[in-house]
């Protein structure tokens, strides 16, 4: 036990912590600067000096840990002498120009210099003067307020990991600067522009718009852009959300963000809202009122349903839906329109993973806390990169990665470059080979636990591919192979994260069951990464072709019957079709009318031609969408929706942590579930919700898993899996799961020229960020990343335009040399208008359900414009 | 790129000297700046990318030294001291020199891109001040005669 004695009071603590946790654990304020909860102790600002008996110096309160016995004053002369001084030595050089400064009224100098400063510093000298850069389109880097407290340097390196920013030069001209002096090539996670404590970085988005005196309110909630769902607080002045803030200490994320968490709110001020119903009257979209909209969309469903039965309508839920929005939606599907065709975006790769390691080893296998990843002995990526698909979840692996835990990648590293150990980039199929051949080098190393029998006769059963064809086909060396398998096989409890782009190939089933085998040999946790803030929830929602609320297989009697009951309805027996079906039924003319809540479709599914063909075969398309998407253009009814700031709601996360979004600002539409439940109505289904709680309270007592919880009581974010409920306990089978045949794999893949792949993009998911302006200034438009073998062999130069044609078509793309990639793959991201999903054509997996869109076979050109461009120079200058 | 491939050779030798890559960065960036005179924006980016360094760090560590110079220089260059010593001895009196010579300034550069010069604070040669260094050679006892001798040995 460590006594001290701090200012006259006597306190306790079982281990040494600083001078300064002791004194706030004693309720004493001492000064800092330079300290950050977020980050290690200092000491460089000098503002905490204490004064410590029997020690001649000051000390730093922050850095100097207690002992026993230690007596320490924080208020003295001598102390609040030294205060001053290092105040004044702060203020030689900073400009005071607080009344025009962004930091103003929050900054911690100028609170400082109020109440210990000198009124006025002695130096005769002149200040140093250097114009704001304002050369970055998000972040404002000022000279000469900076104090060179480091705390952005110390957050870009040690906590976030992107190490874009450093100090240059040295003394009276040291500068904190990123590599190119001016615009930032980083994260944009904005992280440094939250901790520094004076305005030497601002943000752009709300310059000169910003006063913390005039906010009106605070409004804690979700962020909406991606599964991992970080707390943040909305700041609202004159009904528009004017920045959005973390809160050390609040949520999961503890005071971090990523870029679109931090500036990718201003989609919410986009100017191209849709605030009126729109029908479609001799071929043009009119605004409507309310009630035309949801007059027609009653009679023409009605009469399709009449006409063609109930399996031709189909709905759609984007994975940005609220859970109540979701659930009300298929409750609408099932009791009123009478078919199970209801599916999401969840349902291309998210879904048919988690059924298929639920089925294979346990109902909530992939719910898994995020934090633990950092203390885990092992990160094995799959899939997608973590730190651009759900980047708070990416920087648990860098700080895994800090502790010596080894990283192992399968797929582009992107983010995780310096921090894994390996990074094997392929072709799809080669990572099947290459998974098998793991799972067979580590069954051989590890002792099957005999938990599973089903399971362990697959791995002791399938045939992988010698490893010397493996390795030939993946590009990298047996030893490689070897090498990895025993790095693996020494890991006793390690993470497995696994990526969209694992599960949408030809051989997606088969990498999901290599996959369980991997976990299950490895004892190892899964994570599966989430581009869409409740992917989990509309899964639970039973926004599913086959599934109902909380996971239950609507082909099983029993659940069935019990769902039904409850909510007084009537649910078909028969599975309806997934995303991807639907979306080859409507294109087949099978499906007359569907009704899409949120997704934009020609966004979000590869083959946009094909998508847009089969829009056009609809008899009768409903969207319902903040935007005009490209989707909602081949609408007949076009109805606006409401923001996840502008409505009450909950999300489950990646994690399966409910959590609640709350209102910020007034929208200008209605509730999605009220509108629905208007259309219900028509049919006879009166749902008579009131509120969001109150659909809340229906969850509750539909899904098991959701028992006894409310919309109240999950504020506090603590609502983790298995919440009160517990698992749902049924047979979960694994019989007709087949043996993978590795060796077809190997001679059908036709895996040979080049592979392109899709590269999730850190500055934009889905639709979203692309109505948000500060998301597009960083990346206005896609690339191609092409590695350095390939790119010389085309003569392609960073910038240059490439064509990539495949036989879905052809888009044009400015190229990125990356000398990670090898010579057989490019990766291009999808964006609207000239993404890959232009170029890439898909069939329905049989067995997942989901796209599988390998594309192989792509050939890659130099634009012609501009190689005859250069030849003309050229020639002038030979000429010349 | 021929001239890279024999850093990177004298690279792959240092990487094997230490234990972490880290450790590199100092004689790394040497190699480059002797290869050419000077570090460039993509010579540091090339560095950085070498020993998977973060390119700002390596821009960080490398703006802290005096010695790396981030601007193009001369082929040659000139470190002349004025410190008490070669002061005292007539240094200062041999900026005339060059001034008048090549017209050479501090912290500058021939037009001909032949010699660049900086001053120096004690070079540690001051048993036999006025001295300079002229790239890697010391060159001590400079008299107004005979430092154009000395330095038309450079081309």
């Amino acid at each position: 036990m460590i006594t001290i004695t701090i200012d006259g009071k006597k306190i306790s603590f079982e281990r040494p912590v600083t001078i300064l946790d002791a004194a706030r654990a004693a309720g004493i304020h001492i000064p800092t600067l330079c300290h950050h909860d977020i980050l290690k102790p200092y000491g460089g600002c000098r503002l905490c000096l204490v004064e410590v008996e029997k020690v001649p110096k000051l000390q730093t309160a922050c850095s100097q840990y207690v002992s026993d016995g230690m007596v320490v004053r924080t208020e003295t002369e001598k102390v609040v002498d030294a205060r001053r001084a290092v105040l004044e030595f702060l203020l030689i050089n900073h400009p005071l120009d607080c009344p025009h400064c962004d930091k103003a009224g929050e900054c911690e100098l100028q609170d400082l210099a109020a109440k210990y400063g000198p009124a006025m510093g002695r130096f005769a000298e002149g200040k140093r003067r250097y114009p704001e850069n304002l050369e970055d389109p998000l972040i404002v880097r000022n000279r000469e307020r900076c104090i060179l407290c480091l705390r952005c340097v110390r957050m870009c390196d040690d906590v976030q990991g992107a190490s874009a920013l450093s100090v240059t030069g040295r003394g009276s001209k040291s500068y904190i600067e990123p590599f190119s002096g001016g615009a930032y090539d980083c994260e944009y996670c904005g992280n440094c522009l939250a901790v520094c404590p004076v305005g030497a970085i601002t943000s752009r988005t709300h310059r000169h718009g910003f006063r913390p005196w005039l906010m009106e309110k605070e409004v804690e909630t979700v962020c909406s852009y991606c599964g991992v769902g970080c707390s943040l607080v909305l700041q609202v002045r004159n009904n528009s959300v004017v920045r959005s803030v973390p809160r050390s200490g609040l949520g999961l994320n503890r005071g971090l963000l990523c870029s679109k968490g931090r500036f990718g709110y201003d989609c919410l001020n986009y100017g191209d809202r849709l605030d009126a119903p729109l029908m479609r009257r001799n071929g043009v979209l009119e605004r409507v009122t309310w009630t035309e909209a949801i007059n027609c969309i009653a009679d023409r469903m009605k009469e399709i349903k009449r006409e063609n039965g109930s399996d031709a309508i189909a709905g759609i839920v984007s994975g940005r839906c609220t859970n109540e929005d979701a659930y009300v939606f298929q409750k609408f599907f099932r009791g009123a329109i009478g078919t199970n065709n209801i599916d999401s975006v969840a349902g291309m790769a998210y879904g048919p993973a988690q059924r298929f390691f639920e089925k294979i080893l346990v109902q909530g296998v992939t719910a898994n806390p995020i934090q633990g990843i950092s203390d885990s002995d092992g990160i094995f990526v799959i899939g997608g990169d973590p730190t651009a698909i759900n980047p708070v979840l990416g920087l648990q692996v860098r700080s895994a990665s800090k502790k010596g835990v080894p990283v192992i990648v399968v797929g582009h590293p992107g983010g995780l470059k310096r921090y894994s150990k390996r990074a094997f980039i392929m072709n799809s199929a080669a990572e099947t080979v290459f998974l098998a051949a793991l799972v067979d080098e580590i069954k051989r190393r590890r002792p099957l636990p005999g938990e599973r029998p089903v399971l362990e006769e697959i791995i002791n059963g399938f045939r992988p591919a010698p490893l010397e064809d493996a390795s030939k086909m993946s590009g990298f060396g047996p030893n490689d192979l070897v090498d990895t398998a025993h790095a693996l096989s020494n890991m006793s409890r390690p993470s497995i994260i696994i990526g969209r782009d694992i599960v949408q190939t030809d051989t997606g089933h088969m990498n999901l069951l290599f996959l369980a085998a991997l976990t299950y040999l490895l004892n190892g946790r899964i994570y599966l990464l989430s581009e869409l803030p409740n992917e989990q929830g509309v899964l639970d929602m039973g926004c599913q072709p086959d599934m109902l609320p909380s996971g239950r297989p609507l082909t099983v009697e029993t659940f069935r019957k019990r769902c039904e009951e409850t909510l007084g309805i009537i649910i078909p027996p028969a599975p309806g079709l997934s995303y991807a079906e639907m979306t080859e039924a409507a294109h087949e003319g099978r499906i007359k009318a569907l009704y899409v809540m949120g997704e934009d479709m020609v966004l979000g599914l590869p083959d946009s031609n094909y998508v847009r063909g089969a829009l056009r075969n609809i008899e009768f398309l409903v969207v319902q969408d903040r935007f005009f998407t490209e989707t909602a253009k081949y609408a007949d009814v076009v109805l606006p929706a409401l923001s996840w700031a502008e409505k009450e709601g909950s999300y489950t996360n990646l994690e399966r942590r409910i959590q609640l979004t709350r209102k910020a600002v007034e929208g200008e539409s209605i509730e999605e579930w009220k509108v629905i439940s208007e259309i219900s109505k028509t049919f006879g289904l009166h749902m008579g919700y009131r509120s969001a709680a109150d659909i809340f309270s229906e969850i509750a007592r539909v899904s098991q898993i959701y028992r006894e919880l409310t919309l109240e009581g999950i504020a506090d974010g603590k609502s983790v899996w298995p919440y009160r409920g517990g698992p749902l306990r049924y047979d979960m089978h694994t019989e007709g799961t087949k043996l993978p045949d590795i060796v077809s794999v190997m001679e059908e893949s036709g895996m040979s020229g080049v592979h392109v792949r899709r590269e999730a993009h850190l500055f934009h998911s889905q639709n979203a960020s692309r109505y948000s302006p500060a998301l597009l200034s960083i990346t206005p438009e896609p690339h191609l990343k092409i590695g350095d073998i390939l790119a010389d062999r085309l003569s392609v130069k960073d910038g240059d335009r490439v064509k990539v044609s495949t036989d879905a078509g052809s888009i044009v793309l400015s190229a990125r040399r990356d000398p990670c990639l090898p010579d057989n793959v490019v990766l291009a991201s999808t964006f609207d208008g000239g993404g890959i999903f232009e170029i890439t054509k898909w069939r329905v997996n049989p067995i997942t359900k989901a796209p599988a869109s390998d594309v192989n076979g792509v050939v890659i050109d130099k634009e012609e414009a501009i190689t005859v461009l250069h030849k003309d120079r050229a020639d002038s200058l030979v000429g010349g | 790129m021929a001239l890279d491939n024999k850093i990177l050779d004298e690279i792959n030798e240092l990487k094997r000297k230490y234990e972490d890559e880290r450790s590199c960065l100092l004689p790394a960036l040497y190699l480059f700046q002797r290869e050419y005179g000077w570090l460039s924006p993509e010579a540091l980016e090339r560095v950085a990318e070498i020993l998977n360094i973060p390119k700002a760090t390596v821009k960080g560590v490398s703006t802290f030294y005096a010695m790396f110079s981030h601007k193009p220089m001369g082929r040659h260059l000139i470190q002349l001291c004025t410190n008490v010593a070669c002061m005292i001895m007539g240094g200062e009196r041999l900026l005339d020199i060059l001034k008048g010579r090549y017209g050479l300034e501090p912290n500058l550069t021939t037009p001909d891109r032949r010699f660049s010069l900086v001053i120096m604070e004690c070079i540690g040669a001051c048993d036999t001040a006025p001295a300079m260094l002229v790239d890697t050679d010391l060159h001590g006892n400079l008299t107004e005669e005979n430092i154009i001798g000395i330095l038309e040995r450079y081309e």
